[in-house]
């Protein structure tokens, strides 16, 4: 209650109101390229050329089916799922395990691993993706789901691993020591106990490695040829320059593709900004 | 049990270290291994000892694409964090009611960069775009230009593409830290009469110094690594003026073919790049703070 | 506890698949499927695609046990790094497009052509090409490729009706060209369009204009390492370059811009000429069906070269030579290049190089007046970047949109190419 009635001691009512008004000039100027874009996917060429303002004639979704036929947007929001869900699946699993290790155990070599783990926290993308890409066209991965599910997992293992080992550490002792007296086995701890009460960090760990590996390009670009395989990124880019010269068809694909996260984000909005702070902070 | 337990952490590690090992750390090495050999990525290798890293130290345009990039980094950390900072802590005045002001500028973060960069290719198109066309409408035709296709402007307008998208995000990292300073710190300093300017210069943002440091850390790498936006909407032009360490590799690597000069490179990247997070980690580690982000 | 066991199934279940996954990936590689077709290329636009699709129904239906796969890729990515890593990689086409000259000896070199000279002479594809075409298609006495269509790689098309509008007639010398450009820039108009942020565009025109200025052998000697391009001669002909930027001749954002938008601009008729390839006349033909537009060659150029030389490439497909399917691939290049098919792509405002092509009634009056030109050319260039090492060619491009952009002098650019390239 203090809170509130100092602010408005301080802020006041008109000075309120010119600072409403600042945050929504700043919010539209932020938002107005989207809208843009929505706007010109329902006009013309010459629409978009001659009035890049005016509200469009006619709100017709003709266009998005159309783009989303001929540019095969679905298929590639189909290909980024697969990729991305088979990603986050391993992230999730492989990371919780190895926290789980780090965690739960003292070993030799520990500390080597942790500290290889940690370096990939902090190495670029640029540091292997050359080598990377030669290995994967000697190994004939190139061209498959594969050549973007094994990088994007091994490259959102470090963070996972890290971050649910905090977890991980912060969970007494007694409750595993407990379900050992009961004569749990060490897959069984970590299936029926550790997992289960990693539910808030996975799911943290989740967003951040989907985002990531929905939004990746550089490797996508570089391993995938297969214009069935591309995932929304380069399947995109592949359509602008197939239809660059219509224009509204290009900004239906933008618009398909940018409402539904949107919509994700409106939604999940609170798990999403957690995720993805505490993804940053690594 | 027991000389089982001794295996058990390793059967947990073997599938991460595997696939860590075999994408990352095995890479990480051959792009080492290569970056003394000249290679075209398919014919036969020759070793070349240091001749990749002494063409490195003499290519112009390898030195001119880490002054770019620098540049880049210095714009986007005013911006991204600076902006960001600045957003966070209007929207902490006034949190009642911000939600549908963060969606809005956070929307950005969300969107694969390749669409955002495509998006504000017609922004800046000199014939249709957005920005000119409101140039025209504000009375502004004077500073009408060909944004992406000027090397004085290019940069500065990619710049502001990455400002639009990660301002949102920096935003939201700063505004869950300043949820986390004390209120009895902020109530104190209101009865000592501070305004709401003072207290986000001598209060909030003092108490936030770790999350800006993350923030500027992440910046810095990030922007080291930055490849989608130039890639697509200048692909290093106009003339190289937004050629970048990453797209002059990929490059060099890719369509030239010179797979052990461009792992050169990579390595030089990447030595900057990690010197550049262990000096961080360890501003941090000296000054511990009670809030983070 | 029955949720539990699943957890724990689940992760074992999921941990083995993993390890199974990883290795099956790395045995199971380079085997490609015996039953399907892979063909392989870089975009040819919506109508052609339309074409090859039907081609590949054709040659499904004839073979039922056969699946044609047809691979589009990005044009500029193809010619990079799409074409070399699909070579490479799993599944690597058994037909794909390539160009004639430096290229095409390249793939040869690497293993990657096979020898077509039989399918050629007694084969499936013979007597559909007049033979003299295999000569330039040929790598150590095999042929490696069979042709399909040849490229104008640049040409200046203008518009009749902006041209008539302001009294004007398309520019034949450089006098010309450089008056024609000042009369539209005083109207507002764009002389010539040009889209060049790939560098090609703009580079393959002005490439050419320096061949004849500089002379063909020289053009070709500096664009294949043998000689320097800091010479008088070189500097001369980019000094017309920068005539035409004093002259306002091309858009401001002609750097900036890709191939596809330059392109927009002339559609859109914002722009009197644009200086590209023989490729837009099918592009108009779903982009702007009520242009009136021609071209005429570039305009002569007071210098060593044939003031007549055409700039073009013929273009085609090569069979892979570690394709299993090297016979079925040979069938579908002759059904490619059969009667109707070639009708199709001639409806599709492609004039392809089978003899057949002639017989048909429907072509373009422009398509075929452009084949005619490259046929009858006294002069052929080779494009740099098709016919010469990329590299080089890359720093010529980069070279002439500096000067085009009024960012170098001409003296500065082509000491700047041999500092890039030594």
């Amino acid at each position: 209650m203090s809170t509130r009635t100092a602010q408005r001691l301080t802020v006041g009512r008109i000075p309120g109101l010119l600072f409403t008004l600042a945050l929504v000039v700043i919010a539209v100027v932020f938002f107005f390229p989207m809208l843009w874009m929505v706007f010109s996917s329902f006009k013309s060429n010459s629409a978009i050329f001659s009035t890049p303002f005016a509200l469009p004639t006619e709100i017709d979704f003709g266009r998005w089916a159309e783009a989303w036929e001929v540019g095969h947007i679905g298929q590639y929001a189909l290909n980024s799922a697969i990729v991305t869900g088979a990603s986050v699946f391993g992230i999730l699993l492989l990371g919780a395990a190895a926290a789980f290790a780090f965690s739960r155990y003292r070993f030799r070599g520990r500390n080597l691993l942790m500290g290889l783990l940690a370096l990939g926290l902090l190495l670029p993308l640029q540091s292997y993706f050359i080598a990377q890409s030669t290995l994967f066209t000697q190994l004939a991965i190139t061209d498959t789901r594969w050549a973007l599910i094994i990088p994007y997992t091994a490259m959102g293992l470090p963070l996972a691993v890290y971050l649910l080992k905090v977890y991980l550490d912060a969970v007494p002792d007694e409750l595993f020591e407990a379900a050992r007296i009961d004569g749990a086995g060490d897959l069984r701890v970590f299936g029926s106990i550790a997992l289960p009460l990693l539910r808030p960090g996975l799911a943290t760990v989740a967003i951040f490695s989907a985002l990531s590996s929905w939004n990746e390009f550089l490797l996508a670009l570089l391993y995938i040829q297969d214009d069935a395989l591309k995932t929304i990124p380069t399947g995109l880019l592949a359509f602008s320059s197939r239809y660059v010269t219509d224009y509204g068809l290009l900004f239906s694909a933008l618009s398909i593709v940018t409402l539904p996260m949107i919509i994700i984000y409106i939604v999940f909005n609170k798990q999403i900004v957690d995720g993805i702070t505490a993804g940053s902070v690594k | 049990m027991k000389p089982n337990r001794r295996v058990t952490p390793y059967l947990f590690l073997v599938p991460a270290m595997a696939v860590f090992g075999f994408a990352v750390l095995f890479p990480v090495v051959m792009t080492f291994a290569y970056s003394f050999t000249e290679w075209n990525g398919y014919g036969t290798m020759q070793f070349v000892g240091l001749d990749n890293y002494i063409e490195a130290a003499n290519d112009v345009l390898f030195r001119d694409s880490f002054l770019h990039v620098v540049l880049y980094i210095a714009a986007t950390i005013l911006l991204e964090v600076a902006v960001g900072l600045v957003l966070a802590g209007l929207v902490s005045v006034k949190r009642r009611g911000s939600l549908w002001f963060r969606v809005a500028i956070f929307t950005p973060v969300m969107l694969p960069m390749v669409v955002v960069a495509v998006l504000w290719a017609f922004v800046y198109n000199n014939d249709f775009g957005l920005l000119n066309a409101a140039l025209v409408n504000f009375g502004l035709e004077d500073l009408q230009r060909v944004w992406l296709g000027d090397p004085a402007t290019a940069l500065l307008a990619v710049s502001v593409v990455s400002g639009w998208v990660y301002a949102g995000f920096y935003m939201t990292i700063f505004y869950a830290a300043f949820s986390q300073v004390p209120t009895e710190v902020i109530e104190a300093a209101r009865l000592d009469g501070a305004g709401e300017w003072q207290l986000f210069r001598r209060i909030k943002v003092p108490m936030i110094r770790n999350a800006i440091t993350v923030s500027l850390l992440l910046c810095i790498t990030g922007g080291f690594q930055g490849f989608d936006l130039f890639y697509v909407m200048t692909n290093g032009g106009p003339y190289g003026a937004t050629e970048i360490p990453t797209t002059y590799l990929v490059k060099s690597v890719f369509t030239f073919g010179n797979v052990g000069y461009g792992s050169a490179m990579a390595m030089v990247l990447t030595a900057v790049v990690v010197a550049l997070g262990l000096v961080f980690a360890r501003v941090n580690r000296e000054k511990p703070e009670k809030v983070n982000a | 506890m029955t949720d539990r066991r699943k957890v724990t199934t689940g992760a074992v279940a999921a941990l083995s698949a993993t390890a199974l996954i990883l290795t099956g990936c790395s045995a199971g590689g380079g085997s490609s499927d015996d039953n399907v077709l892979r063909v392989a290329m870089g975009s040819p636009g919506e109508a052609q695609i339309r074409v090859w699709d039907d081609v590949a129904a054709q040659f499904e239906a004839a073979n039922p046990d056969v699946t044609v796969e047809m691979n589009y890729q990005n044009d500029d990515l193809y010619q990079t790094i799409g074409l070399p890593n699909l070579l490479n990689g799993r599944n690597a086409p058994d037909i794909y497009f390539e160009w004639a000259g430096a290229r095409l000896e390249q793939r040869a070199a690497d293993g990657f052509a096979a020898d077509l000279t039989e399918a050629v002479t007694t084969g499936p594809i013979a007597g559909l090409f007049d033979d003299e075409v295999f000569s330039s298609l040929t790598v150590d006495d095999a042929v490696v490729m069979v042709p399909h269509a040849a490229d104008v790689t640049n040409v200046l098309w203008y518009n009749e009706d902006i041209f008539a509008e302001n009294g004007l007639t398309p520019p034949t010398t450089w006098d010309e060209l450089l008056a024609t450009c000042d009369a539209l820039d005083a109207e507002g108009i764009i002389p010539i369009a040009s889209g060049n942020k790939d560098l090609w565009a703009a580079g393959n025109w002005l490439a050419h204009l320096t061949s004849r200025v500089v002379g063909e052998d020289v053009y070709s000697s500096a664009l294949s390492g043998e000689t320097d391009f800091d010479t008088p001669e070189w500097v001369e002909a980019f000094g017309y370059v920068k005539e035409l930027a004093d002259h306002n001749c091309v858009n401001e954002s002609a750097n900036a811009v890709d191939d596809n938008e330059g392109a927009q601009l002339f559609f859109q008729g914002k722009a009197a000429m644009h200086a590209i390839g023989s490729w837009l006349v099918s592009w108009a033909i779903d982009e702007a069906p009520g242009l009136n537009f021609d071209y005429v060659n570039l305009p002569s150029m007071p210098g060593k070269g044939n003031q007549d030389s055409v700039i073009g490439v013929v273009t085609g497909y090569v069979v892979n030579a570690k394709s299993s399917n090297q016979d079925l691939a040979a069938e579908f290049l002759a059904l490619l290049n059969s009667d109707e098919n070639v009708q199709a792509f001639i409806g599709a405002e492609l004039t392809p190089m089978a003899l057949s092509a002639s017989d048909g009634e429907e072509v373009d009056s422009r398509s075929a007046k452009l084949l005619d030109m490259l046929e009858t050319a006294p002069a052929i260039v080779l494009p740099p970047d098709n016919g010469y090492d990329l590299e080089t060619a890359n720093a010529l491009y980069a070279a002439l949109a500096e000067v085009l952009g009024g960012q170098s002098s001409p003296e500065d650019a082509v000491a700047g190419i041999d500092n890039k390239l030594s």
